[in-house]
């Protein structure tokens, strides 16, 4: 179902999106249940010991439902991620809903500091280097923006650790782990990945907020607001901030799937820390289908919620957008 | 109100305005003077690129590029220099006791905001300690131009009404403080002939009602003559001729100034030519002719015309009860 | 590109300071390939991490294979992916936004968009292990993997520059006389995009080289030879212990690269936008 035909039956909005965004997830399901089950490891030898006889095989091959069509496979996975029926790992045995519920709270304190401050930092930024546009402070963000985008992740979370984590620099926090169970060792833990996440963004994130603000600084109406003694503060805080809120929203909901997998991902496997990349790297490289189908299911989700969430937050901000 | 007929509300004295552009610094506005009174409507006419809105936007001490230079001797609002102000101190002023309304207001209103909380923002920045007044000075300040249901058009945002609409809004918004000078920039270009009427009439009224001056800036003769008292021709940076309205029609000095007029096209024409256009092309900036910047394309010229630059000859006209300043810059006026 | 892009171009000091860079890596690269340079990359020629010397000026990695000989073989390996990244990416997103933006609001469009929808909702880096695990540790599999995420930004851009252009006069004066779409679309649309196009080359392949580098830390990057990204990995472990060779080597290279490709991407920005305000 595409959005001209969804369109076209003239349902409300919030309607029209929710379809639009199933029809994603079911792009997004069936291209990782391809990929990953169909391609994936098979299981059958793993199971059976040596010199299988073939009423062996298939029945280890009907117990994990290898022997059905594709489509009724493909089923049956959407029929278990609709109904949370995720099953256990292949590698711990452990329930994946569980994993997940104890994965996913760490991949977002370790990552939401990192992100939040990335984007308010970058907005500032950009707000500054929009305002004098065309001076040395402007010349020199963008200066530092693009050294920024120059610099890989991996290399500013190495040099990081080297800078704070080893005896030839500070030394002041912890190389890999993550023990937290009150604030003071949570910032103990959570201060370098943030810092890491912060220094990889910001380039990125002051470039493309300059660019918004830019826009909307040039438009006719800030010539009024100048012309009737607004003052400098309140033009860019209260007006060039809230007409460029519909790209900023875009911009910040469309990093929030990217950040919270790709980027736990990497600081995961990087700091040591239980998350939920690591979780989902590990079931990669071990092919542990239950897990991995979880959590595509869950990404996908997180990707129509967020969304559904855009266009709400787009006819909530400005009044130009309006629902049809 | 026939106190103020006699103050002068706006004093320019020797404005200035140089952009900085590839091939260096340009002069657009060449040493302007000129006043208005309380009560009484002037027009700056010119045709697009002369310097017109630069001029305004320069009053204001706004100058919308970097590299933008000014220079003036004076720019007087109710006998106060605004030109020597801090920023900070301009800004009390703008909105206050000088306002600006655009040419589309379409684009001039801020988008997410209602034309109330805009309305209220102007009168808030400027009476800081009158609280709980701001809303019912908005609501009046759009009653009086017109709105039946001001509370109404307070709710709405501005892609939510007509382009007239919003251009009374905008004059809501400039005159909610009560300013003693209003600047219009081509006011009615954007509209149609039926709201051109029914904004024209708002900025008359706060003329003759509260005595505001009126600097009103366009390129279209016809508004000027119906809505103004005197008029100023502005060339290439330069003010051609000064005069009242009357006189320019009938007998403009200047060759320009008769040259615009002769484009006017009458209706009650006998001849069928119509409009005559002037000869040749407004040049740009860099290419700024020495001496009169007129006299390429002017049929009356001579060779003095092309060498030195004509300075503004004020007469004062007998039986000239107001004594405003007429005058014209030419060595051959008419 | 016109005289005065070119023009602008020259100007921008920083501009041609990146060229040079890409054109010195190049240069390299090249090199590496017909067999001049850095074909020691894998050769034990020493001990383990011994320091800088005029044998090994970079000193020796944990296996005692020279770390400037890897250096410069590097170069030549983030080339290959950035080239054949960049090319067919944007190949690809070309021809699939061109059609999705001349068929606009068509049922091919939609398709296309919901094919870009469902590709940009994939995690990219699982979407890669999963590629690989699928091809079964198969070389080109990382490249794979980033054509067929990267190419949708490409076509996002090049979609919307169709559907502008689509309006424009000449192209209704194209089709008045007859011609067939396909002529239209190749001959007159497409290269009116082409300027945005050489932009986002550059954006991409600068994408493709830091995209390497991850992957190859994470285990999924090249398999044989040697590229910085590999070195960095070896890098991570070997900085603990204060070895900070492959890590310096690895980290200059590639950072001054990648700057050269940026500051080359802004210029060619600033060249082409004919409507941006300068100071």
């Amino acid at each position: 179902m595409t959005n001209t035909h969804i369109a076209a039956t003239g349902l409300p909005f919030i309607v029209r999106r929710f379809l639009h965004g199933v029809s994603l997830m079911l792009g997004v399901t069936f291209v990782s249940f391809l990929l990953m089950v169909y391609f994936g490891p098979d299981k059958t030898y793993e199971l059976l010991g040596k010199n299988p006889t073939s009423t062996q095989i298939s029945e280890v091959r009907h117990t994990l439902g290898y022997d059905q069509p594709f489509l009724l496979r493909y089923g049956n996975y959407l029929k278990e991620l609709l109904t949370l029926d995720l099953g256990l790992s292949d590698s711990t045995g452990e329930e994946v809903k569980s994993i997940l519920t104890r994965t996913l709270p760490i991949s977002i304190a370790l990552v939401l500091p990192g992100f939040v401050l990335g984007n308010i930092i970058g907005l500032l930024l950009g707000m500054l280097a929009a305002w004098y546009r065309g001076r040395w402070l402007d010349k020199l963000l963008m200066s530092a923006s693009v050294v920024g985008m120059s610099v890989s992740f991996l290399i500013i979370i190495i040099g990081l650790q080297i800078l704070l984590c080893t005896p030839y620099g500070l030394n002041l926090f912890p190389v890999r782990g993550w023990q937290v169970h009150d604030l003071p060792s949570y910032l103990y833990y959570v201060t370098v990945p943030t810092l890491a996440l912060l220094l990889v963004t910001l380039g990125y994130n002051t470039r493309f907020y300059r660019a918004v603000m830019v826009e909307e600084i040039d438009r006719e109406h800030i010539l009024t607001l100048k012309a009737y003694g607004t003052s400098p503060v309140e033009l860019l805080f209260k007006h060039v901030l809230k007409n460029s809120l519909i790209p900023v929203i875009t911009r910040i909901m469309f990093s929030v799937p990217f950040v919270l997998v790709s980027g736990s991902l990497l600081l995961e496997s990087y700091f040591g820390i239980p998350g939920i990349g690591l979780v989902t790297f590990n079931a990669i490289t071990s092919g542990d289908q239950p897990i991995l189908k979880a959590v595509v299911g869950l990404t996908g989700l997180l990707f129509v919620l967020a969304l559904m969430l855009t266009d709400i937050l787009y006819s909530a901000v400005d009044p130009r957008v309006t629902r049809q | 109100m026939t106190d103020t007929a006699l103050t002068t509300a706006l004093n320019v004295q020797g404005l200035s305005v140089w952009i900085k552009t590839a091939s260096g610094k340009q002069q657009i506005v060449d040493n302007i003077s000129f006043s208005i009174k309380a009560g009484e409507a002037t027009g700056l006419v010119g045709e697009s690129g002369c310097g017109k809105t630069m001029t305004a936007f320069a009053i204001l001490g706004m100058l919308p590029a970097a590299g933008a230079t000014l220079e003036s001797v004076a720019i007087e609002v109710n006998g106060r220099d605004i030109s020597s102000l801090s920023s900070a101190q301009r800004r009390s002023v703008l909105g206050r006791d000088i306002a600006m309304i655009f040419q589309q207001p379409g684009t001039a209103l801020d988008p997410v905001f209602t034309i109330g909380q805009q309305i209220t923002a102007v009168h808030r920045r400027h009476n800081r300690s009158k609280k709980n007044k701001h809303r019912q000075a908005m609501l009046n300040s759009l009653a009086q131009v017109g709105f039946d249901q001001p509370d109404k058009i307070a709710a709405a945002y501005p892609h939510e009404l007509s382009g007239g609409m919003r251009q009374l809004a905008m004059i809501a918004m400039a005159t909610v403080c009560k300013p003693a000078v209003l600047i219009a920039d081509e006011p009615s270009t954007a509209l149609d002939s039926g709201t051109r009427a029914l904004v024209l009439k708002q900025i008359k009224r706060l003329q003759t009602d509260h005595g505001t001056a009126i600097l009103m800036v366009s390129h279209d003769l016809s508004v000027i003559r119906q809505s103004c008292e005197n008029v100023m021709v502005m060339y290439c940076g330069r003010v051609l001729e000064k005069t009242d309205c009357q006189s320019l029609f009938t007998h403009a000095r200047h060759p320009y100034s008769a040259g615009l007029i002769a484009c006017i096209p009458q209706l009650n024409a006998r001849s069928a030519s119509g409009a005559k256009a002037i000869p040749g092309q407004v040049p740009a900036p860099s290419a700024f002719p020495p001496g009169c910047h007129f006299a390429p394309r002017c049929e009356h010229a001579a060779s003095q015309c092309d060498l030195s630059v004509p300075g503004f000859l004020a007469e004062n006209e007998q039986g000239n009860e107001r004594g405003n300043e007429r005058g014209v810059a030419c060595f051959r006026p008419l | 590109m016109t005289h005065t892009t070119w023009q602008r171009l020259k100007d921008d000091r920083y501009g041609i300071g990146g060229l040079f860079i890409v054109a010195f890596f190049a240069v390299i690269a090249l090199s590496v390939w017909a067999g001049l340079l850095g074909q020691g990359w894998s050769e034990v020629s020493g001990n383990r991490w011994e320091s800088l010397s005029a044998a090994h000026w970079f000193g020796t990695n944990l296996l005692g294979q020279d770390i400037f000989q890897r250096t410069l073989f590097g170069a030549a390996t983030a080339f290959e992916i950035g080239l054949i990244v960049t090319v067919f990416s944007i190949v690809l997103g070309t021809v699939l936004g061109a059609l999705a933006g001349w068929y606009s609001y068509s049922w091919l469009d939609e398709v296309i968009l919901w094919i870009k929808g469902v590709l940009d909702s994939i995690p990219f880096y699982l979407f890669a292990a999963a590629i690989a695990f699928a091809l079964q540790g198969n070389r080109w599999a990382m490249h794979l993997a980033m054509i067929i995420t990267f190419w949708t930004t490409t076509a996002r851009i090049v979609r919307g520059e169709v559907m502008r252009i689509k309006q424009r006069e000449f192209i209704e004066a194209a089709r008045a006389i007859g011609l067939p779409d396909i002529i239209v679309v190749f001959r007159h649309v497409l290269p009116n995009t082409a300027h945005i196009l050489l932009v986002q080359s550059t954006i991409v392949f600068v994408a493709a080289i830091k995209t390497e580098v991850i992957l190859s830390f994470l285990g999924l990057g090249i398999q044989d030879g040697v590229s910085w990204g590999l070195m960095l990995a070896e890098s991570s472990q070997e900085v603990l212990a204060g070895h900070f060779g492959n890590f310096v080597a690895a980290s200059v290279a590639l950072f001054i690269m990648l700057m050269g490709f940026n500051l080359l991407a802004d210029a060619l920005q600033d060249a082409l936008d004919t409507q941006r305000v300068n100071s």
